[in-house]
Formats: C-alpha cells, sequence, structure tokens
C-alpha cells in the first residue's frame, strides 16, 4: 500500500523556494540607493544653511562651549552619577551618531549592492554555464556519503541559519524596504517578531555550528592536492574536472571560512543579545558593525553553496538528503575519494540503496536479506 | 473583529473540540474491551501496570545506543515542552484566568527562554529525522507532519510574540493554539494521554507473567 | 491453501481490543522498535521495522475505529484495507518475526507490538496467507498430533531407547503421579538426551512423574501461524490429558514457545483456568535444587554463556531459574552484554524455523547471534529450548564458528550427585 509522504523532491523544492526567498530579500536593497540619496541630499542642504547661519551671526553662542562639552566632540569623558549602571556617567556617546551613519549610509547600501551582486552573478553564470551535468550521466550505483546523525546536523544548521538571516535582512533592510510596503505599524510588528525569533535562534546557531565543526573538521584539514584544484579554478570554470578527496579545495575553504567567521558572528550576536555584562554602548555599537558585516559575507557565501547544492550542478544535492550520492558525480567531483571508496569495495547499487530506504515499500519483502551471508 | 472571534467564540470551540474529542478517544478505546486473563498470574498486574507507566520514561540500552538521536531530540522537545507549556509566565497567566481561577509559581524568565530554545531544537531535529530516517520516512504518515508542523508553529509563533508588546502576534499565537487544539483529538498526538493506557495495558500484562517491562 | 479475503478482514476485526486500540492510538511513528529488532539490525531493511509489519491492522483499525479513517473511507481519499495487502504483508509478518518480543520492552509508549503480530497472524490465518511451511506444520500438529510427524509409536521407541541407556523405567500413563511431563517433537527425535536427563533426574529426585500417551507433545503450531481453533484443539488435548490422570502440575519442557502457548495462552484458549499448574522444567529443577532434593556436585571450569530463549524468559518470566541452576553446576559461566529480558534472539522463534522459505533471512540475522558470542569470546553455549538450540547450531555451522551448544537440563543432569553424600559439594558453591 502507498503511503502519504513527504518525498525529497518537495525537499529541493521547499529548497529550491527559500533560495527564491532568499534572492527576493536581497534583491530588494538595488532599490536603497534612490532613498539613501535623497537622505544625504537633505543633509548637506541643512549644513548650507546653518553654515549660512553662522556667517550671519558674528557673535559667538555663549553657550556654545557648554554644549561642546556635553557634545563630548573630543571623545568621550565619563562624569559622576548616582545612578549605578554602565554608561550612566556619560552624557551623550558622540559615537552614536557615527554608528547610525555608518548603518544608515554605509552598511545598509552597500551591503545591499553586494547581495545584490552575488545574486546577480549566480544568475549569469546559470545562464552562461547552467547545470553542472554530470559528464557520464547519472548511473545506477551509488557511494555511502553522509551518515544519518551528518545530514541532520547539516539541515539543522540550515534551517537555524535560514530562519536567523530572514529574520536578521528583514531588521536590516526593514526601514528602507519594507516600510514602503508593508507601513509603520505593519513593520514594527513584524520588527518586534524577527527580534524575538532572532534573539532566541541565535545561541542555538552556536550550537548547531559546534556540532558542525566537530564533526566536519577531520575532512577539512588542507591536503597536498588542494592547491592543483584551486590553480585549476575547481573546474567550474573550465569544462575538465579537477580530482579532490572527500571536500575540494573550495569546499575546504568555506568550511574555514564560515568557521572562523562563524565564530565572529557568534561572539557579536552574543555580546548583543546579552546586555548583561558591563558591555558599554560602544562594544555594542562594535559588536553591532562586526556582526553585520560578517552575516552579510556569510550569506553570500551561502548562496553560492545554494546555488551548487540545488540548481547549478547535477548530483550534488543526493548526497544530503539520501546519504548516497552517484558514483559518477563522485568519479568527477572527489575523484581521490571516489577510488579509495572503489577499491575499499564501498559501491552500492541503487537497487539496495532503495531496499535500505525503505523505497520498495509493502510488497515482498527481502531481496537484500535472502542473501546467503553477509560482511 | 476577527481578534475578537479568536479570544472569545473560536477559543471556547476549540476548548470542547479538544475536550469531546478526547473523552471519545479514550472511550472508544475502553469501549473495545479487553477479555480477562484466565492464566494463573505469578504476581498482580496492577503492579506491573505502574511500574512500567514510570519505567518507560529511561530507555533502554538498544534505545539509549542505536536510538541515541531520537533519544536526546525526543527528551528535549517534551521536557522543553512540559515546562513551557505549564510554567511560562504568560501561560500561568492565561490558564490561571482562563481555565483553572488561580496561578501557581511561574519559571523565571532566563528559564522560560532555555526551555523554549530546547523545545525547539528538540522538535526541529526530530521532524529532520522523521525526513531522513529510512525508517521514520517509511513509517511517517500526513498526520504525523500535520501534528508536528502545528506543534512547530504554535512554538515559534510563541517565540515571536515573547516581546508581548503586539496585540496580532500574540492573536496569532492563539489562533495556531486553536488549530492545534482542534486538530489534537484526531491524530496520533493522543498519545499525550493514551500512553498511558498502551504503558498499563503492556505492564500489566507483563506483570502477571514476572516481568519487569 | 485457499484465500478468503473476507474472512480474513473479520477475524482481523475481532482481534482489535481496548489493548489494540490504545496502542494504535499511542504510536507515533518514532522508530525506535526497530532499533530493538534483530531482522532491521542486522539488514537494516526499514520494512523490517516491527510496528510497520503491522500495516495491515493498523490501516483497518484506522478504518474503523477512527473519525478520519471512516470520514477518509466515504470521501474515497484513502483505500480500504485490500486482499493485496494481505499478500503483500505476508512475508513481513511471518518470515521477519519471531514475536520474540523485544520491541515490546523498548517503545517509549508501551506498546506491546509482539501482542499485536501474535493477534494480526489470527488474521493472516483465517485469510489463508500464511507461510506453506507453518501451514504443514500446524496439519500435521492437529492430524498426527505433532508438527514434526512423531506419532506415539516414535515415542516410545524413543523411550525405549532413554531405558536401556538409564536402566529407569518410564512410567507412562500412571494415574494419580504428580506431574505430568511433556516433550517438544524436536525434543523427542533430535535431542533424546534431554529425556534420558529429565528421567534421571527426577529418578534422583525421587518424584511422581509420568507421561500421558494421549498428549506427550508441547509445541503448539497454532498459536505460530495464528490460528485459535487450532491452538484451542492442541492445548485441549493436554488439559483433558492431564485432567483424567488427576495429576497436580504438568511439566512444560525446555521448548520456548511451547511454554508459552501451555502456560499462558492456553486458560484463554479454552476459556477457562486448568485443575492442576503449569511448570516449566527449570522452574522445577531449580526448586528441586533449593529443597535440597536434587543434589548436585562438581562445577564445570569451561567458561560458558547462556542464550535466554525468549519464550521462556522475556515472555515467560522464567528469568532467575536458569541462572541459579547455572551457578550451581558452572564456575565460568558469563552473561552476554544483552541478557535475560533483554536477550537477542537466535531468529527461528514464532514459527520462522519451520517456515523454509525464510531460511536465507534466518541465516542472516543469525549474525546478531554471532557478534554477541564473538564480543564475549565464549565457546560454550548454553540454553534451554530444543528450537533455539537447533537454529543456534545451524547458525553456527553456516557461520563456521568455533562454539558448541548444550542443553541446560542436560548440563544439570551430568552433574547429578551419584551418591547423596558428596552432595554437599554442590550446595556449597551457593552464591
Amino acid at each position: 500500500m502507498s503511503r502519504a509522504r513527504i518525498p525529497y523532491k518537495v525537499i529541493t523544492a521547499i529548497q529550491g523556494g527559500v533560495f527564491i526567498l532568499l534572492c527576493l530579500i536581497v534583491l530588494l536593497p538595488m532599490l536603497t540607493p534612490t532613498t539613501a540619496r535623497a537622505q544625504t541630499q537633505t543633509q548637506t542642504q541643512t549644513q548650507t544653511q546653518t553654515n549660512e547661519s553662522e556667517r550671519a551671526i558674528p557673535v559667538p553662542n555663549p553657550s556654545a562651549d557648554l554644549w561642546r562639552e556635553v557634545r563630548q566632540r573630543e571623545g568621550i569623558v565619563a562624569g559622576r552619577s548616582q545612578v549605578a549602571g554602565v554608561d550612566s556617567g556619560t552624557l551623550i556617546n558622540p559615537y552614536g551618531e557615527t554608528w547610525r551613519n555608518f548603518r544608515m549610509q554605509q552598511l545598509i547600501p552597500y551591503s545591499g549592492y553586494l547581495l545584490a551582486g552575488v545574486l546577480l552573478l549566480l544568475t549569469l553564470f546559470y545562464f552562461i554555464r547552467g547545470k553542472i551535468k554530470v559528464n557520464a550521466g547519472l548511473g545506477d550505483k551509488k557511494l555511502f556519503r553522509y551518515s544519518l546523525y551528518e545530514r541532520t546536523i547539516h539541515w539543522f544548521i540550515a534551517s537555524v541559519f535560514l530562519f536567523l538571516a530572514l529574520t536578521g535582512l528583514i531588521l536590516l533592510y526593514g526601514r528602507p524596504l519594507l516600510i514602503p510596503l508593508m507601513g509603520q505599524e505593519g513593520f514594527s510588528l513584524l520588527a518586534s517578531a524577527s527580534k524575538e525569533g532572532h534573539n532566541l535562534f541565535g545561541p542555538v546557531f552556536a550550537v548547531a555550528l559546534l556540532l558542525i565543526f566537530i564533526r566536519f573538521v577531520r575532512r577539512n584539514i588542507y591536503q597536498k592536492g588542494d592547491l592543483t584544484w584551486l590553480l585549476k579554478g575547481g573546474g567550474i570554470i573550465g569544462k575538465g574536472h579537477v580530482p579532490s578527496n572527500f571536500f575540494n579545495m573550495g569546499e575546504k575553504s568555506m568550511f574555514w571560512l564560515l568557521a572562523l567567521v562563524g565564530v565572529v558572528i557568534v561572539g557579536s550576536g552574543l555580546v548583543l543579545v546579552f546586555p548583561v555584562f558591563g558591555q558599554a554602548r560602544i562594544t555594542m555599537e562594535l559588536a553591532h558593525v562586526s556582526h553585520a558585516v560578517t552575516t552579510v559575507l556569510m550569506i553570500a557565501v551561502i548562496l553560492g553553496h545554494i546555488y551548487i547544492g540545488s540548481v547549478g550542478m547535477e548530483g550534488a544535492l543526493d548526497g544530503m538528503t539520501t546519504g548516497y550520492c552517484d558514483l559518477n558525480w563522485a568519479r568527477e567531483h572527489h575523484a581521490q575519494w571516489a577510488e579509495r571508496c572503489e577499491q575499499e569495495g564501498e559501491v552500492v547499487s541503487e537497487s539496495e540503496v532503495s531496499s535500505l530506504r525503505g523505497e520498495a515499500a509493502g510488497g515482498p519483502a527481502v531481496p537484500n536479506g535472502m542473501q546467503e551471508s553477509g560482511r | 473583529m476577527i481578534g475578537q472571534l479568536i479570544d472569545g467564540p473560536l477559543w471556547y470551540f476549540s476548548l470542547a473540540v479538544f475536550g469531546v474529542g478526547m473523552l471519545y478517544r479514550l472511550y472508544s478505546i475502553l469501549r473495545a474491551g479487553v477479555k480477562p486473563d484466565l492464566a494463573t498470574p505469578r504476581a498482580g498486574g496492577g503492579a506491573g501496570a505502574l511500574r512500567n507507566l514510570f519505567s518507560r520514561f529511561a530507555p533502554r540500552r538498544d534505545v539509549a545506543t542505536r536510538g541515541r538521536l531520537t533519544l536526546i531530540a525526543g527528551y528535549l522537545f517534551h521536557l522543553g515542552l512540559f515546562a513551557l507549556l505549564f510554567f511560562a509566565q504568560p501561560h500561568v497567566d492565561f490558564l490561571a484566568e482562563r481555565i483553572t481561577g488561580f496561578g501557581w509559581p511561574a519559571l523565571p524568565y532566563w528559564a522560560f527562554i532555555i526551555s523554549a530554545e530546547l523545545a525547539l531544537v528538540g522538535l526541529l531535529l526530530l521532524w529532520l529525522h522523521r525526513l531522513l530516517h529510512p525508517v521514520t520516512r517509511l513509517l511517517s504518515s500526513v498526520d504525523d507532519h500535520i501534528g508536528t508542523g502545528l506543534v512547530f508553529l504554535v512554538m515559534l509563533s510563541g517565540c515571536l510574540a515573547l516581546a508581548q508588546a503586539f496585540e496580532p502576534l500574540r492573536l496569532l499565537h492563539l489562533f495556531l493554539a486553536e488549530l492545534l487544539l482542534i486538530y489534537f483529538p484526531f491524530s496520533s498526538l493522543m498519545h499525550t494521554f493514551t500512553f498511558v493506557f498502551s504503558r498499563g495495558y503492556t505492564g500489566a500484562m507483563m506483570g502477571r507473567k514476572g516481568v519487569n517491562a | 491453501m485457499s484465500h478468503d479475503f473476507a474472512k480474513g478482514v473479520a477475524a482481523l476485526e475481532s482481534q482489535i481490543d481496548s489493548r489494540i486500540a490504545a496502542y494504535f492510538s499511542s504510536c507515533v511513528h518514532c522508530g525506535l522498535c526497530a532499533e530493538a529488532c534483530l531482522f532491521y539490525t542486522e539488514t537494516q531493511d526499514p520494512r523490517y521495522t516491527p510496528i510497520y509489519k503491522l500495516e495491515p491492522m493498523r490501516r483497518l483499525w484506522k478504518e474503523q475505529h477512527t473519525f478520519w479513517g471512516k470520514f477518509a473511507i466515504k470521501l474515497g481519499l484513502s483505500k480500504p484495507l485490500s486482499e493485496q495487502d494481505f499478500a503483500d504483508w505476508e512475508e513481513l509478518v511471518y518470515d521477519s518475526c519471531t514475536l520474540c518480543g523485544r520491541c515490546s520492552m523498548v517503545c517509549p509508549v508501551g506498546n506491546d507490538i509482539t501482542y499485536m503480530i501474535r493477534k494480526e497472524r489470527e488474521g493472516f490465518a483465517a485469510a489463508g496467507y500464511t507461510p506453506p511451511g507453518l501451514q504443514e506444520a500446524t496439519h500435521r500438529a492437529l492430524t498426527i498430533g505433532s508438527p514434526m510427524g512423531v506419532t506415539l509409536k516414535t515415542l516410545q521407541a524413543a523411550l525405549r531407547h532413554v531405558e536401556r541407556n538409564t536402566g529407569l523405567k518410564i512410567p507412562m500413563d500412571r494415574q494419580g503421579a504428580d506431574y505430568m511431563a511433556l516433550f517438544s517433537s524436536m525434543e523427542v527425535v533430535n535431542f533424546p538426551e534431554y529425556i534420558e536427563s529429565v528421567a534421571r533426574i527426577f529418578d534422583a529426585a525421587r518424584l511422581s512423574w509420568t507421561i500421558s500417551s494421549q498428549a506427550f507433545e508441547a509445541t503448539n503450531s497454532g498459536i505460530q501461524i495464528g490460528s485459535r481453533e487450532a491452538a484451542r484443539e492442541i492445548v485441549g488435548r493436554v488439559v483433558d490429558a492431564a485432567e483424567s490422570l488427576g495429576v497436580k502440575y504438568v511439566i512444560s519442557p525446555e521448548c520456548g514457545h511451547a511454554y508459552t502457548a501451555i502456560r499462558w495462552e492456553g486458560p484463554n484458549l479454552i476459556g477457562r483456568p486448568y485443575k492442576f499448574e503449569i511448570i516449566h522444567i527449570l522452574e522445577l529443577l531449580d526448586q528441586l535444587q533449593q529443597e535440597g532434593r536434587l543434589k548436585l556436585s562438581g562445577l564445570t571450569e569451561t567458561p560458558l554463556t547462556f542464550h535466554d530463549p525468549c519464550q521462556i524468559v522475556r515472555r515467560g518470566g522464567v528469568i532467575e531459574p536458569p541462572r541459579d541452576l547455572l551457578g550451581k553446576v558452572a564456575s565460568g559461566f558469563v552473561e552476554m552484554a544483552d541478557h535475560g529480558e533483554m536477550n537477542w534472539c537466535c531468529g527461528g522463534g514464532g514459527g520462522v524455523s519451520a517456515n523454509e522459505r525464510a531460511e536465507g533471512l534466518r541465516l542472516k540475522v543469525f549474525d546478531r547471534k554471532r557478534k554477541q558470542l564473538e564480543a564475549l569470546g565464549v565457546k560454550t553455549l548454553v540454553t534451554a529450548c530444543a528450537n533455539c538450540r537447533i537454529v543456534l547450531e545451524e547458525g553456527i555451522e553456516d557461520r563456521d564458528m568455533d562454539v558448541a551448544v548444550i542443553g541446560l537440563t542436560e548440563l544439570v543432569a551430568e552433574h547429578l550427585a551419584t551418591t547423596p553424600a558428596t552432595a554437599s559439594d554442590g550446595s556449597g558453591a551457593e552464591s
């Protein structure tokens, strides 16, 4: 009897959907230049106005010195206060304005250009290069690639990452992109939800990252031959394929980039989400800047990762969904690993895989079990 | 308008469906009947049933080794959800106001957050396991995915409403919880209650045979 | 055998009691039962997941006992149970389940999956979807009196042999004896040394016992194939014989499922309690030994381990007696990692060993026992079930292993104190 199940096709479709959604969100910053430019224009106007008024009144404002002191243009001067608490001695934090300006005028537009650019590049690449096919075609021989645990933690970190990326991007681009679309009230609601969700799942990402690191670090240590792979451009550019081990140079580099960037992301995120350890506003501002810069970088890299895993390459996703990859795919993309597996007799047939995965549901049991002896 | 509906009539409707449906399911189990066991027992069935009811909370070796992932994720989810559902301040207030009429000590905010995180992590892992493991893939029906999905959405919407500053977010959470209550008696979520029967029946039988199940 | 789908559905329907309804209601498809089943762990084929073997019954339960099920059938959203399902599931229900009960021990919600499969087989047997090997065994049990075709003549020949070897008189049909002994065909044909051991031990303990010429067969193919009628008929013969001889106790032989059949299922099959008690041979030996009526001497020093027959231990509750007895006769007794109520099945219980079709699979899943034995490194395996013993021996031969299998009762008989004076040696080693 057939049973309703969620097949992998659906997972692929969901993944594709998420990819498109991410693309859309990331593409939206393309609209930012207009609003940002409008803001800078009004600011320059007000500046010229104040310059004129200064010229008009030659007598210096007697309280100018006082306000200069209050604004602390020369740096933070901490005073004394009865109020116990971090920063309670600082009347005004001058770097707050610097941070705000950085976020509004540099971070939002440039990160937007970056992410949009990556998407554009990937799209262009797809139209020029197309889906990278397995030259020998997909066969009926398989290799075991990722264990159940590995697949589980991969999709675990993937779902947590997508959620965090989505909520984070909403918070970053909300003002220029979403307020015009949904109004201030609607956005305030969405922003609150995103902020709470982002804060709650943030620490979970740290745990997931740790699990991924521990599990995959050994296979990601650089080896002889990795450099050749890099010099030949990973075979992505040309037609030929460059042999590599379980992970290739590109994958290894992504792993280490993510591990290092991930540490910064997690660290800065924890500084932001737990403001209870005596960190001052300036620390929070720096944490925010590094959090934003590193996450944008990570999202850009992951976009590439998702591209290759979904539409970019034939046979690349199978290992992470079913646990088994196509032998021909492995020969072309991870030749050294495939060769070793073949030597050790680890090749399994498609029928064996489908039996192990219970895909021939119902029906007479046993094609595999009837074999006289096991290994 | 919609808010009033969710907060009032729909809440009572879903509560009624949940209550009546659940009682009917339990009644339909009891109605099937059990024949008395005529074999001379070694020990009383009652003690065995009681023992099994609690002993099954601890895993056997097979489960603790080969089924480690399910075990850990299962504990995280169930314990987290239990703490969250009955001891989060907003829930205690809600239950006290709508159902019991009295409150009880709630968890501190940080413990509430941690239990929410544990429950979400556990459920996410269980769901992924359901989708990835050949055995659970083969066993799982649409019902399992709807049940898991609804519980997940209810917990997620609860997290999004954590600021407790926006009425629509609270209503979304409540609405999803109401859907869950309505779906509950028709699904395998019923194991929340029927596990007592299962463990009891098995424990009684094994107890009569003199085996510690 | 002819197929009768309607009869199968009716039989399956009648098996759904509160227990089964509670079990299906509780199952959340967590898949943990697979990890306890040797058919899954040794093949990794997910279809061998215990609860999956119950799909036909679950489907019927859903159709008849749940709102969605009835609703979906009416709307045509789900197909009702079909005859094809019986055909498709037959091998899962009979070839890949030994009713060993391990899955029932690990289920987090406490479902007794083995109980459900036992009940599901009632439906399959009524529908005629059963393995030919089991059909023939049941047919022989009903017509000849033994699944292996052992007749009274065969038994008498074996008993004459025993009498010659031991010099003892085997009491047949003795009215008013305390104990009536039963045997399994496997013991009569393959392991007459069991009968010999029993005779010598009972003589040494001065036990008042007898064998009935009307009912000496303990095994019950009816409970393996899942036919209540056949099972009742076979149990009824024993009950009639025991009650007409007026015995106080009936001794169940080592054989595992015979014990379950006569001890736990029997009274429910005939619909009334017995007028006598059932005692397993190991329980009896342990009791005699504790009462001092059975004097044992000397300890075997060979390292040995014990294979728990599922139906005697996990499904029968005779857990301590074999260990007590082993402690009295052996100094090198070690336990396997999973033992007692969590032992691993030999792979041939529940009618699987009588089902020729399942032989390849049975030998494959024997790997579980092989790994257990290899991990322990012990070369002598003691067990207390003729069926386990033959299955273990076949598996050991198939895997070219160097392990000897011996019966516990025989081991005890070997240590019978020749004179009452030397008995203190044996009882001195009590632990």
